[in-house]
């Protein structure tokens, strides 16, 4: 048995305004990946490539060990799937989606989709067309979750949520992962949720993964370096660093490889630095996209 | 032991559409009853809505359990379960056609019923008849095939209006070249002339070109959602 629940290696798909390009990711068993990426950056296509639902052009995918789309069909049972633009039947009753749930999967857990209904506040008696969008969203993650799935591919699943449903999903979402060998995959614009739960980090823009990495480690490689310039001093090129913004005397110096001894670097070459700051995931984000389409750009 | 998924699914179908399917038989019986009352007005009118219910069905049955799966985005929902996009192509066609055929098949003994033993119409109505009523299966296996292959709302009502408009055209031209029909309708007795089993083999085999040509299409899809 393979240790990751999702491998893609050089998946390619051309449309004609839009081009995955050559993504290669895994994903290992029991573990959190967010999928970040702005809008329109890939996220949704990579994910339905995953699901066997989009066939790729070139490039090999496999999900729980089965390669997809071939063998879409076995990889499904163990995989709980749910995105943005899911719905589920507005004239037909909670109860009856948990009723045609349990009748085709036998790991269907009844208990906890009853603790579920409680805990997300849904009747089962009610009609899908009666819930508001949070309960819509809790609705299909409880189809989800109780199947007790391998594997979780959430595309976008709190998009437009209020915060305490956000809160309330990303909780459950945790719990859910205390049971063992579950893995993951969470794409989501929004990296306060995903930094909120993620181990594993991989950004996406354009078609075109950017990078893709322990969380932890990604957080600890960040800095912005609020720095001084006297007069007559030019800023040396540190390696490390992939970006400046100067305004007078004062530049902001970011790094995506931080050593603890480039402050000093500076201050050797008369540079003060007057302080070393970590960088929000966010920050990271938007760093890191506009620093790829400046090189593609360039 | 895994359940049968696509099973479950046919099921899911019929749930969702029965009082479409309901509905459409008590059109269909309330319109074969307006025949009872006997002469050449009420004829014309429960012939007429006999029609139109089975044709409103043909419209309705695929727009409700094929166009709506995708315009509702209930679509992403049933293809995270486990089945491919031609096993779901293969839901839908049996589902759908299923369905049709079950009130087709309740309108049709409805009417022999009436003809054979209420003597609403004379006999001779019976092949005639048999070679209109497929008209709408006709459409609607047309419709449904291109709603399915097509994936948008646009395809499936163009595909809805030239089947709607093409009924009369095609039968003022069977008519026009198969006098027969129209003359033995009066007869006592039905007329199984080998012109009518000529035009029921036709119909059978476009309403099975349909259903297979749908089948291919939908297996050699690439992109689904």
């Amino acid at each position: 048995m393979t240790d990751y629940a999702i491998e893609l290696e050089g998946v390619c798909k051309s449309y004609p305004f839009f081009e995955l390009q050559n993504i290669a990711l895994q994903l290992q068993r029991g573990t959190i990946m967010g999928l970040i990426g702005p809008n329109g950056a890939g996220k949704s296509t990579t994910i339905r490539i995953l699901m066997g639902l989009v066939h790729q052009d070139r490039g090999e995918v496999r999900v729980l060990g089965h390669r997809m789309p071939q063998e879409q069909i076995a990889a499904k049972w163990d995989i709980g799937f749910a995105s943005e633009d899911m719905r589920l039947y507005d004239v037909m009753t909670m109860g009856w989606h948990i009723h045609f749930m349990k009748s085709m999967y036998q790991s269907w857990d009844d208990a906890y989709a009853q603790l579920l209904l409680k805990r997300f506040g849904l009747n089962a008696e009610q009609k899908i067309k009666g819930l508001s969008h949070g309960q819509r969203v809790k609705a299909t993650l409880l189809l989800v979750f109780a199947r007790r799935p391998k594997l979780l591919v959430l595309d976008e699943p709190t998009t437009g949520l209020d915060p305490v449903a956000r809160h309330e999903i990303l909780r459950e979402l945790t719990a859910v992962m205390v049971e063992d060998g579950r893995s993951v995959l969470f794409s989501s614009h929004n990296t306060q949720d995903v930094e909120q739960i993620s181990d594993q980090i991989t950004f996406i823009d354009r078609g075109r993964i950017l990078d893709s990495m322990d969380k932890e480690a990604y957080l600890d490689r960040w800095r912005r370096l609020r720095l001084e310039v006297p007069d007559g001093v030019v800023l040396p090129p540190l390696p490390g660093i992939i970006g400046v913004r100067q305004s007078g005397r004062l530049a902001v110096a970011t790094a995506n490889a931080f050593m603890p001894h480039l402050p000093s670097e500076y201050e050797n070459s008369g540079v003060r630095v007057h302080a070393v700051e970590n960088m929000t995931l966010e920050e990271i984000f938007v760093a890191n996209v506009e620093r790829s389409r400046e090189e593609v750009n360039a | 032991m895994k359940t049968n998924v696509m099973l479950e699914l046919v099921w899911k179908d019929v749930q969702l559409q029965r009082w479409t399917i309901i509905l459409t038989i008590v059109a269909g019986a309330a319109a074969l009853a307006v025949l009872l009352i006997g002469g050449q007005t009420p004829v014309v009118i429960g012939t007429v809505f006999f029609f139109v219910s089975l044709v409103f069905c043909a419209c309705l049955l695929p727009l409700q359990n094929i166009v709506n799966e995708r315009k509702k985005q209930t679509l992403p929902f049933i293809m995270s379960l486990p089945v491919s996009s031609a096993q779901y192509g293969a839901v839908k066609l049996v589902s759908s056609v299923g369905m049709f055929l079950l009130l087709w098949l309740a309108l049709l003994g409805a009417a022999l019923y009436m003809i054979l033993n209420r003597h609403v119409l004379p006999h001779g109505a019976i092949p005639t008849g048999l070679i209109i009523m497929n008209f709408p299966l006709i459409g609607f296996c047309l419709i449904t095939g291109t709603a399915l292959v097509a994936e948008s709302e646009g395809w499936g009502t163009a595909a809805m209006a030239v089947v709607n408009s093409s009924y009369w055209l095609v039968w003022y031209l069977l008519v026009s070249h198969i006098p027969s029909l129209t003359q033995t309708w009066a007869s006592p007795v039905a007329v199984w002339t080998p012109a009518v089993f000529k035009i029921l083999g036709v119909e059978f085999g476009v309403v099975v070109l349909i259903l297979a040509l749908t089948l291919y299409l939908q297996s050699r899809k690439r992109s689904f959602i």
